[in-house]
């Protein structure tokens, strides 16, 4: 136990220590109007339609000490019933594409659905072969993307956050 | 104990009327059966005390336009020095029929499916023709790898349900899980069949994400492929890009200069550093220990960071080139690297005896989803999985490749085969990864970073590399095809052999430890599903 207390005292606090983000590609006027709802608290599901896992990698950086995402009330969902944004990633395989139509049929309305990595965004280094059948905007309608292969989690935070940023601090 | 070529020359001498046709490629024995006497062969090749051949590898190729035949190839490693041999058997255009080798040798089983499946080939006799990867919504009759196949065909939808194996009987009941699951991993699916809290049964059903990564590597040139190698698995961006340069460098003939070769080293390190950390804290995790897994996620992300400003990405991309690398480390920047490792071992290593000092967290650890040597060995396992299980195998220290000749790993071998031996290969391999790149500081010699190629390959050429990833042994087949093209590319990821052996490792164990031993398993989806 002291062991224990003693590591977290000399660890301290991480949060925040990451080099800060580009300026993310700002998110439509629609698109901030439909996450209106979701400002303070955004319950995420990540569907994965045939990403190569780094993508994956950076969503799960995002929960790390450094990182925290629920810092600002952004919590991943384990069903799709209980989500309010799709963070789709990869580029929609063959195998992949009901699935994906059947969680955005089970996420309740409203919803927002995110694109995140090329792949996502424009099937990346796997357009055109047989087994891909997307980008994700193909199969469902797409309000964020967030392009990057992968993006780097500050990347993604910095998106989110412009996302749901209210009117006057965006305009500022 | 025999090494290669004597084995060659024994198979000869045991079945002169079954080899039509022997020869040597880069050092590798290969020798050319006749289908219908190939099972026959193998089986000799697989049991015999002093050679214990285990199957590496099974693909096939199909060479048209250039000659109407497909041709399978079997490579093997013999067991103690692990040398390949590699036999071939031949089918004509029309023949779609070759012999099964699954009733002999376990681990062909899903590389016959699968070439069933990407060629039309049909495995007679093998005991399973369920179809792998093209799932039931596939029309008849499309094989995407064979050449006829156009790479941007767009497929039509049938009906169709996957069998899954049925037990039946009173109180047992299945428990399907997937392909989308609740935390951020990849899609799989598993169905359990459980009578009361133990698992009688596993199925593991797969290539959700198959993405025709093998076919769209036949419409690149040999030199530019390495961004999609890069992107077969993203976490073994490294380990899968260098097995690619690896087998790319044996056909151009291009000498890779001793930096280069100690710089690969020293991402491939870096690369196997943050994975097992990672898996360290998510194996602690999935027993609801959420400290380790806290700490552990910071150490990761500190080994990212550090990767991101030494090479400009979190994951080492665009670091790795046909005959080098694309970026020289800086002896400032090559301190930086050490420090922060330093500092990373001293903090792990307070970590570990926390862990270690925490029996509520061993007690799950231990005796958990245990895979024995034999089913180990039957199925061919390799890397961590097999580290654990008592199988000794390292492609570092059997057959060095990058700086692995001069700096040479310690192979961590555990023989319980559980959760807590794989655990325990991770951390001692976190271990010495870090003596490894404080071995490569002092070592690197000076020189240029990359080679410069020095032969054309003749279309039908080929070569095999293989490459220690953090997960195990990544092989890589390449054929040459007309002008700089690729004609086959034959990606083989580590997990595509381990995945069959977790629903034997399952077995008897209660379903809420699935995710734990799944955790200590950790094996790609993507790079098993291409
Ligand atoms: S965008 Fe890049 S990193 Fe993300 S899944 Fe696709 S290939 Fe991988």
């Amino acid at each position: 136990m002291f062991r224990i207390l003693k590591k977290s005292i000399k660890t301290g606090v991480v949060t925040g220590q990451h080099p800060a983000a580009q300026p993310a590609e700002g998110s439509t006027p629609e698109a901030r109007e439909k996450a209106r709802p979701f400002r303070r608290s955004l319950a995420v599901r990540e569907v994965d339609t045939g990403s190569c896992n780094a993508c994956e990698m950076e969503m799960n950086a995002l929960a790390n000490p450094i990182y925290d995402v629920e810092r600002f009330g952004v919590h991943i969902a384990a069903s799709p019933r209980h989500a309010d944004a799709l963070v789709v990633t990869g580029p929609v395989t063959f195998n992949m594409e009901r699935a994906l139509h059947d969680v955005y049929k089970q996420t309740p309305d409203p919803k927002i659905v995110i694109a995140l990595g090329d792949c996502a965004v424009n099937c990346g280094v796997f357009k055109g072969s047989y087994g891909v059948t997307g980008p994700v905007d193909r199969h469902v309608p797409v309000d964020l993307r967030i392009p990057g292969c992968p993006p780097r989690p500050a990347e993604i935070l910095k998106a989110l956050e412009e996302l749901r940023a209210s009117r006057q601090s965006t305009e500022k | 104990m025999a090494d290669a070529s004597a084995a060659a020359a024994l198979l000869k001498r045991e079945f002169p009327e079954a080899i039509v046709g022997t020869a040597s490629i880069h050092g590798t024995p290969w020798l050319r059966v006749r289908t219908n006497q190939v099972p026959l062969v193998v089986h000799y090749l697989h049991t015999k005390p002093d050679l214990r051949g285990s199957l590496s590898l099974l693909w096939a190729v199909d060479h048209r336009p250039r000659e109407a035949r497909y041709e399978v190839l079997y490579l093997f490693a013999l067991a103690e020095r692990r040398d390949w041999l590699l036999l071939s058997t031949d089918l004509s255009d029309e023949a779609r029929l070759f012999k099964s080798i699954t009733p002999h040798i376990h681990a062909a089983q899903w590389y016959e499916r699968e070439i069933r499946d990407m060629f039309g080939l049909i495995p007679q006799g093998h005991p399973d023709l369920r179809r792998l990867i093209r799932h039931e919504h596939w029309p008849k009759g499309t094989h995407p790898l064979k050449k006829d196949f156009p790479w941007d065909r767009t497929l039509g939808r049938q009906q169709g349900d996957y069998r899954f194996r049925h037990i039946e009987g009173e109180g047992v009941f299945e428990v399907p899980v997937g392909p989308i699951h609740a935390g951020i991993i990849e899609p799989g699916h598993f169905r359990f069949s459980v009578a009361g809290e133990p698992i009688m049964q596993l199925e593991v059903r797969h290539f959700w994400k198959h993405r025709g990564i093998e076919k769209l590597f036949e419409q690149q040139r040999l030199a530019d492929a390495v961004p999609l190698a890069e992107r077969v698995s993203g976490d073994t961006t490294i380990g899968h890009s260098l097995a690619y340069c690896q087998a790319v460098e044996t056909l151009l003939r291009v000498d890779v200069p001793r930096r280069a070769r100690y710089l690969r080293s020293l991402f491939l390190e870096l690369e196997r550093l943050h994975n097992h950390l990672g898996d360290v804290g998510a194996i602690c995790n999935d027993t609801a220990y959420a400290l380790a897994h806290a700490h552990c996620g910071r150490m990761k992300e500190r080994i990212m960071q550090l990767n991101d400003r030494v090479t400009g990405s979190r994951f080492l991309r665009d670091t790795m080139t046909v005959g080098g690398v694309t970026r020289d480390i800086t002896a400032q920047q090559r301190g930086e690297i050490v420090d922060v490792l330093d500092q990373i071992e001293k903090d792990f290593s307070e970590l570990e005896s926390i862990i270690f000092a925490n029996a509520s967290l061993t007690d799950r650890l231990e005796t958990t989803g245990v895979l024995t040597e034999r089913i180990a060995w039957d199925h061919g396992v390799i890397g961590v999985v097999g580290r654990a299980s008592g199988i000794d195998q390292d492609v570092r220290r059997d057959r060095p490749f990058a700086a692995y000749d001069e700096i040479r790993p310690k192979v961590a071998l555990y023989r319980y085969g559980d959760v807590r031996a794989r655990l325990r290969v991770r951390m001692d391999e976190i271990h010495d990864s870090i003596r490894l790149i404080r071995e490569i500081r002092l070592k690197l010699p000076d020189g240029p970073t990359a080679g410069e190629p020095g032969h054309e390959p003749r279309p039908g050429d080929w070569a095999l590399s293989a490459v220690e990833g953090w997960r195990g042994e990544i092989l890589y087949f390449i054929m040459a095809g007309e002008d700089g093209r690729i004609h086959r590319c034959k990606v083989r990821d580590p997990s595509f052999v381990n995945w069959p052996a977790i629903q034997w490792a399952v077995v008897g164990n209660i379903i809420p430890d699935f995710p734990l031993i799944n955790k200590s398993f950790n094996l790609s989806y993507a790079g098993n599903d291409l």
